[in-house]
Formats: structure tokens, C-alpha cells, sequence
């Protein structure tokens, strides 16, 4: 993956950096404090990019370009710098900096430059309006999910004799590059499993995505009261009895509402122990837009995240919205 | 006999022919997992007729199927009526059977996907399970030579690499 060094002495304007790097955009990002502590990371290969401060104490930003030319490192470098003077920007331009954005860095401008330098390949400004979901219809589609995970957790608290903490559903109209967000948001630095089942009713298809973090495990055995040491056998075991419930009841529930029958496809592996990025990296744009219903289930008393992403195509919510025109009109 | 009736029979029975002959396995079994119905497929598959396995439990006709693990993998069918799935990457197969294709094939046995459907009764319970057997063992195959290749493509980089 691609990496990203942010090198200033101030953890605010580290963060701000951070923040203004395009979320579409997937790369690991590093940080250091100043300009030795940024050579180190560069030596360990973290930084195809540096983003440089200037002012710094230990060494500054002329003395890192200098050190970088010098020890002939492999990186490009943007500095980002509150020194807007002429001189600055000609002389960090001569020690090898391909571009200089002044402080406060915005989103925008950044984006821009990376795409200048070819450094986002193929991701200019393919950026679509965002639509939000209508207020009325989001209450809606939240509380039929409400409805269907007490369900669902209610089946898995029985079977498993625990007790399932319900959590509130997200209800979200997201783009592909979204997505992608929302999946690395649920368990950053985090391994997981995951199982993914498509569905399908009248004129309301998806893909339901059923995730189990990998530290996660270890407490589902005991749940189960697994006995055998926990191999990869045993946990993909532990993730398909899990969706099979989750994803059944879910559904089930869901359609009974929408008076609508789903019949489910063969659940898929989607991968053991990988991380969020690479399990839809695989699955290259086909869609825009999807409806997403994100349920986190936790379980009281354990170290268990069990997330639930039913994701219906955007063509499913007309069917969607004239099922449940009755509830709509209501008010 | 009136003709609607024989005409309802007459459907019925091509209808179960349609399970006969469905390149699927299906099996049907109670809360006793004992055999109900053991189709076409699971006939050729296994050399066993339906006569031979009709009201038999499912585990003294295979040893094999650890009866904890399998009641766990029903009991949520029973008793929820959702469906429960077991995919060939966690367990290659239920039933062992022979390849599909004997000559050709590159497995020497047949894996399996297979779905644990509820079929509820006339008084709301499920006493009943439909056990459909799907063979998977051109997929599996398939995942197991890229899976070799990436295996391959890995050690040569990292030859040239050290090299």
C-alpha cells in the first residue's frame, strides 16, 4: 500500500493534515514529530509521500530535504509550511520538493496537488453529488431494522445464552468510496472474517455482509463451548453459524414487514484474517450507490463485535418505498 | 375418480419425479434425524436406495457425521426456522462421494455445499429439515490451483528479492 509520512513538530497540524487527505484515497498514513524522527520512517520504508513542515525543532524541514538528497532517499516531498515568503518556497523547490501548500492546509487543495503529481493515479474528480436519504424514509427503514435485529439478537441470545447488547441500526445511502469507509471504520488495525450472502425478493436485492473481529474469537469458543484448539477451521465454523442466524432472522424479519419472501444465496468466504481494505478491494466498482443498514452487535460481558451490513441496490428501494408506503403516510 | 383429482395426481407425480431427478441432493429428516426422503442424487451418489435408508438415522448410515457438531448446525433450523449453511471451506464434504467425474476430475472426492431449509407443518413447527447437497468440486478445485499459483508467484518474488 501506498504510505503516507505527515512530519510536523505540532500534533494539531499533524491531525489537520491527516483529516485533509482524500478519503477515497487508501494508503497507511505515519507520523513523526521532526525531521530525524521522519529520516527513520523513511529509512523503514514508511513514506512514499512526505508532507513536511518547515519549522521544527531537532531538524527542520531544509535540513530533512538536505538529508534526504544526501542519503538518497526514495520519496517525494510536499512541504506544507506556514512560511508563505517567495524565498521559502524557491528553496525548498531546489532541495527537491515537487510542490509547497501553505498553511492551513484545506481538503481541496490537496487533492488537487496529488492529482498534479499523478500521485492519486486515476482518481481526478470522479466525485458524484452526494444524496442524502430522505428524513422520513431513513426513520422508516430504521425502524424496521429496529424490529428485525431485536429479532435476530433475541435468536442468537438463545442459542448462545448470552446477552446481546442491540445497538442502534445505521441507516445510510453511501457511495461505493464510502463504503470502503465505513468498512475500515469498524475495526481499525483490526483483522477480521467475514461472510458474505446475497438475497433476493421481489425487486429488492442485496448482499448481506456478515463481519467477526478476529480477537473476537477467542470468546466466541468459550460461548460455544469449543473444547478443540481454535484453528482457522474452527473459527470459519463459529462465523458461518453466526451469519447463518444473523442473516436469516435478519431477513426474515425484514421481508415479514415488507411482506416480501427473500430467498438467500449460498453464503461466500469473503477471506479469513485479512484487513477491512483488501476484503473489498477485490470487488471493483460495479455500483454507485447502495442503502446501507450497518448493525454492530456486541455481546454483554465478552470481547465480541459481530457487525451486520445489509447492503439493498439502489433499483430495491422503489420496491422498498411502496412496501412500506402504509408506514410513510402516517404522518 | 373425478378428473380434477386424477389430474392432481397426475401433477404430483411428475412433481416428484422433479425431485428424483434434480441434479441436486436433497434429503429430508426429522428431529430423530431419521430419513424421509433421500432423492435421485443421493441415490446414485451414495449406492444406497431410498428403501435402504428410509427411517434410518443419519448418523448410523455415516459414521462420519459427528452428531454434536450436526445437531448444533440444525438446532437454530428447529428451533428458529432460519436456514443454516455449511460451505466446503469449512468442512469439504458431509456425504463422501466420489468425483462427479472419475476420469477427468482433478478431486478425488465431491465437495459439498449444503443448506439446512425448515419445513414447517401443518401445526407451525419445524419437525423437518430439506438438507440440500450442492457439489462444489469445480470451484474447489479452481480456488486450489490459483491458490497454488499465488503460493508460487510469492516464493519467486521473493527469490528475486534476495537474489
Amino acid at each position: 500500500m501506498f504510505s503516507v509520512l505527515v512530519c510536523d513538530d505540532s500534533s494539531v497540524a499533524r491531525k489537520q493534515v491527516a483529516k485533509c487527505l482524500p478519503q477515497d484515497w487508501h494508503v497507511s498514513v505515519h507520523f513523526a514529530k521532526h525531521g530525524r524522527e521522519a529520516l527513520n520512517q523513511l529509512d523503514q520504508g514508511k513514506g512514499d509521500l512526505l508532507l513536511l513542515d518547515l519549522n521544527m525543532p531537532i531538524l527542520d524541514g531544509y535540513e530533512t530535504l538536505q538529508a534526504i538528497n544526501d542519503l538518497n532517499l526514495n520519496t517525494k516531498v510536499i512541504v506544507i509550511s506556514g512560511d508563505i515568503q517567495p524565498e521559502a518556497n524557491e528553496r525548498v523547490r531546489k532541495l527537491g520538493a515537487i510542490d509547497f501548500i501553505k498553511k492551513p492546509v484545506n481538503g481541496e487543495i490537496l487533492r488537487e496537488t496529488l492529482v498534479k503529481h499523478n500521485l492519486m493515479a486515476g482518481e481526478e474528480n470522479q466525485e458524484i453529488e452526494p444524496e442524502s436519504l430522505d428524513q422520513d424514509i431513513r426513520d422508516c427503514y430504521q425502524e424496521i431494522t429496529n424490529i428485525a435485529m431485536g429479532r435476530a439478537g433475541d435468536h442468537l441470545a438463545r442459542i448462545m445464552d448470552v446477552f446481546v447488547k442491540l445497538p442502534i441500526p445505521n441507516v445510510n445511502l453511501i457511495e461505493v468510496s464510502e463504503l470502503h469507509m465505513m468498512l475500515s471504520d469498524i475495526e481499525t488495525h483490526e483483522r477480521v472474517t467475514a461472510v458474505c450472502q446475497g438475497f433476493l425478493g421481489a425487486g429488492v436485492s442485496g448482499e448481506a455482509l456478515c463481519i467477526l473481529s478476529d480477537s473476537s474469537f477467542s470468546d466466541v469458543a468459550r460461548i460455544l463451548k469449543v473444547t478443540e484448539e481454535v484453528d482457522d477451521q474452527i473459527q470459519l465454523e463459529m462465523v458461518m453459524d453466526a451469519a447463518s442466524i444473523l442473516i436469516g432472522t435478519c431477513l426474515t424479519a425484514l421481508g415479514e414487514q415488507m411482506d416480501l419472501h427473500f430467498s438467500q444465496g449460498h453464503p461466500v468466504v469473503l477471506g479469513q484474517h485479512q484487513s477491512v481494505n483488501d476484503l473489498i478491494a477485490l470487488n471493483k466498482v460495479k455500483w454507485r450507490r447502495t442503502l446501507a443498514i450497518e448493525i454492530s452487535y456486541g455481546l454483554e460481558g465478552y470481547n465480541v463485535h459481530c457487525d451486520l451490513i445489509l447492503l439493498f441496490t439502489e433499483e430495491s428501494m422503489t420496491t422498498m418505498n411502496s412496501k412500506l408506503a402504509h408506514l410513510l403516510e402516517d404522518d | 375418480m373425478s378428473i380434477e383429482s386424477l389430474d392432481e395426481l397426475l401433477e404430483f407425480h411428475w412433481m416428484m419425479d422433479m425431485l428424483q431427478t434434480v441434479d441436486v441432493g436433497i434429503v429430508v429428516f426429522d428431529r430423530e434425524f431419521k430419513i424421509k426422503v433421500w432423492n435421485g442424487f443421493m441415490e446414485s451418489h451414495s449406492g444406497l436406495l431410498p428403501s435402504d435408508v428410509r427411517l434410518k438415522s443419519l448418523f448410523s448410515l455415516y459414521p462420519g457425521i459427528k452428531k454434536d457438531w450436526f445437531a448444533q448446525k440444525c438446532r437454530p433450523v428447529f428451533e428458529l426456522k432460519t436456514r443454516t449453511f455449511i460451505t466446503w471451506e469449512q468442512r469439504p464434504y458431509l456425504f463422501k462421494f466420489p468425483n462427479y467425474r472419475p476420469i477427468t476430475g482433478t478431486e478425488p472426492f465431491m465437495y459439498q455445499n449444503i443448506t439446512l431449509s425448515p419445513l414447517v407443518s401443518a401445526n407451525g413447527k419445524v419437525d423437518n429439515i430439506s438438507m440440500m447437497i450442492y457439489d462444489m468440486t469445480d470451484v474447489a478445485g479452481s480456488k486450489k490451483q490459483l491458490e497454488s499459483l499465488q503460493v508460487l508467484r510469492s516464493e519467486e518474488e521473493e527469490r528475486i528479492n534476495n537474489g
